[in-house]
């Protein structure tokens, strides 16, 4: 441990004595180091809050996009963990260990990273508070993707140890593969889709389909009861939909939104009034901004998500803070980690533009989005934009014809290829 | 299934993706931030780091241009690429062209069964009449380069070549096309492995 704390230490100490201190508070995760402005700002610097898809990309590109630019990366966690391809941890075809990677390509990029929560935001003396300090910024960038809104659920709130959401890539997501496992061949598993906005929209029915594949390979007299808030499937519905003729054992009840659940007697309550039995429930829960944006005042009217700038990303309440990934609002784009990575390139041009007194470009994401049916076969949505009157607009959407391993083969080429974009 | 990803940690092969001139910043060289929603799939600079999806750094513009113009028309069908190439045309093709074709192109890091590229040697005497001993191509004939690109994309575009599913009715393909119908699917794989193998 004190090797590796040595290492760490030297490799992401700066040249300042508050950039070394920054370092050691990093390593040690040790609130007391963090007192007053406990790495003072020698140059132009850049904090992101978040390093996620949307984050650890803009982290990396205003590094790429100007190297005297310092950036600081404010993310509690040690690994990164993919929530693409992570659904299919639960059906076996895949460990979490082969989505979970280090963040040692952006530290090689020069990118610090300082592994704690931001705990608020001040954007008039532009600062972010950190345990009982704060780092002072000329940019901040927010990326802290999407909180559970508990309180929408009776009883969720006091059963999260055991009502599983495994919507954010990680423990959550290794502990519902093994209650999936342990649970008897006959019982059965409640999958809910929350009401939208949610991260991901294809991504419940992805699931799905691979608890269904995994039910019918593994455990055939199980059943999967998929029971949807929302009207119809939100994402890729007609080629899911066909997915699932080849799933006897799933059930779809549109517009059956979850609004209790109760552990103790291993039941659902939708908003009709009917009860669910269920043997393993997955409840994802209706979501929100993360909770910095909502602390910071980052989000509209709806409490929920942050208007942003199409062009900068800057947010439409406070000056010099961007906004990127599922926390947005506003632009025709899905809440899907491809565009999460395209705002984080997006912002980080600008960024850098607007450091340097120039006007950013205008540019445009694209979003590419497979869902995996079983265990070798996907299908996909991809959408092209453009910008118009200083607005995002879709030039097209394109769906696969079907489903097939080579649309599997190229989901795996895209994730290789983004996670590299990402943190390579 | 379980794939092996590599990440890359040194910046090397990365700052491939802001090839700087000696005065303007990595984002002043034209084309570049256009080219950015390229690397979510073709990875940074166009330097693709996994099997299927293709390196397009150092591509010749000849072959960007038609490549974007026929996915865009749909003569070449790709659900991912069409709408992407209708970006890239919206974004200014000779640009994005341009940036890519400046980048320095590394060969595949994806690794090949040597048995399979030694087979697939044999297997090339037809290939090497158009594409070269090298691999490289000929620009002035509209041949592309093979050597060193990704094995997954090769060995699928022979196969669409053969079954017909690339750009139906291009006489630009027309050869290639005649030619694959009498390989075994076996053959193309090796085929795939040695060209992509190629340095």
């Amino acid at each position: 441990m004190t090797r590796l704390t040595r290492r760490e230490f030297l490799r992401t100490s700066g040249r300042s004595a508050g950039l070394g201190l920054l370092a050691a508070a990093g390593v040690a995760g040790c609130a007391p180091a963090l007192k007053g402005d406990f790495a003072p700002k020698t140059g132009r610097r850049v904090v992101v809050i978040g390093g996620g898809w949307g984050g650890a990309t803009a982290a990396k590109y205003v590094r790429l996009g100007d190297p005297s630019i310092e950036v600081v990366l404010l993310e509690p966690n040690r690994r990164f963990v993919s929530c693409p391809f992570s659904n299919l941890v639960l059906s076996g075809v895949r460990s979490i260990d082969s989505l979970t990677f280090g963040y040692g390509g952006l530290r090689g990029h020069g990118v610090r990273i300082l592994h704690a929560s931001a705990s608020a935001v001040e954007p008039d003396a532009r600062r972010v508070r950190v345990g009982e300090g704060y780092l002072q910024y000329d940019r901040l960038i927010v990326s802290p993707g999407v909180e559970f809104q508990w309180e929408q659920v009776d009883g969720l709130a006091a059963a999260r140890d055991r009502v599983l959401h495994a919507w954010k890539a990680g423990p959550q997501t290794v502990d519902l593969a093994r209650q999936l496992e342990a649970m008897p061949d006959g019982g059965v598993f409640v999958l809910t889709v929350p009401p939208v906005a949610y991260r991901c929209p294809p991504g419940p029915y992805e699931r799905a389909c691979q608890v269904a594949f995994y039910l019918k390979t593994k455990k055939p007299r199980s059943k999967l009861l998929v029971l949807d808030a929302n009207a119809n499937v939100v994402s890729k519905a007609g080629l899911f939909r066909a997915a699932w003729k080849d799933y006897p054992n799933l059930e779809y009840r549109a517009s059956n939104k979850v609004v209790k659940v109760d552990p103790s007697t291993r039941e659902v309550t939708t908003e009709l009034g009917d009860r669910v039995k269920y043997d393993v429930v997955n409840l994802i829960p209706p979501q929100r901004a993360g909770t910095i944006a909502v602390q910071a005042d980052l989000v509209g009217a709806d409490k929920r998500w942050c208007e942003v700038n199409h062009l900068t990303y800057e947010s439409a309440k406070h000056a010099n803070v961007h906004v990127v990934g599922d926390s947005t609002i506003g632009l025709p784009v899905p809440k899907s980690g491809n565009i999460a990575n395209a705002m984080g390139k997006i912002c980080a041009v600008a960024v850098v533009h607007l450091l340097n007194g120039k006007e950013p470009p205008p540019m445009a994401p694209g979003n590419t989005c497979y869902s995996w049916v079983n265990d070798r076969e996907a299908i996909a949505v991809v959408n092209a934009y453009k910008v118009e009157g200083g607005k995002v607009v879709q030039i097209e959407q394109k769906l696969t014809p079907g489903q097939s391993a080579e649309w599997a083969q190229n989901a795996v080429g895209w994730a290789t290829g983004i996670w590299q974009d990402i943190l390579g | 299934m379980r794939t092996t990803i590599r990440l890359v940690a040194g910046s090397l092969s990365l700052m491939t993706g802001f090839a700087a001139g000696a005065s303007a910043g990595p984002l002043d060289v034209p084309g570049a931030t256009k080219a950015l929603a390229c690397s979510a799939c073709h990875g940074p600079g166009g330097q693709s780091p996994s099997s299927t999806i293709p390196i397009i750094a150092g591509l010749a513009p000849w072959y960007f241009k038609k490549a974007v113009e026929d996915y865009a028309t749909g003569r070449r069908p790709s659900p991912e690429m069409e709408p992407y190439a209708k970006y890239v045309r919206e974004a200014g093709v000779d640009d994005v062209a341009a940036y890519f074709a400046a980048q320095s192109r590394q060969p595949t890091a994806v690794a090949v069964d040597a048995a399979a590229a030694a087979r697939g040697r044999v297997a090339s005497q037809q290939c090497v009449v158009c594409h070269g001993e090298s691999g490289r191509g000929d620009p002035a004939r509209s041949i592309p380069d093979l050597s060193g690109q990704a094995p997954g994309y090769l060995r699928n575009q022979m196969l669409l070549f053969k079954a017909d599913r690339r750009s139906p009715g291009d006489q630009a393909v027309k050869t290639v096309k005649e030619l694959m119908k009498s390989v075994p699917d076996d053959t193309i794989a090796d085929l795939a492995a040695y060209y992509s193998s190629l340095r």
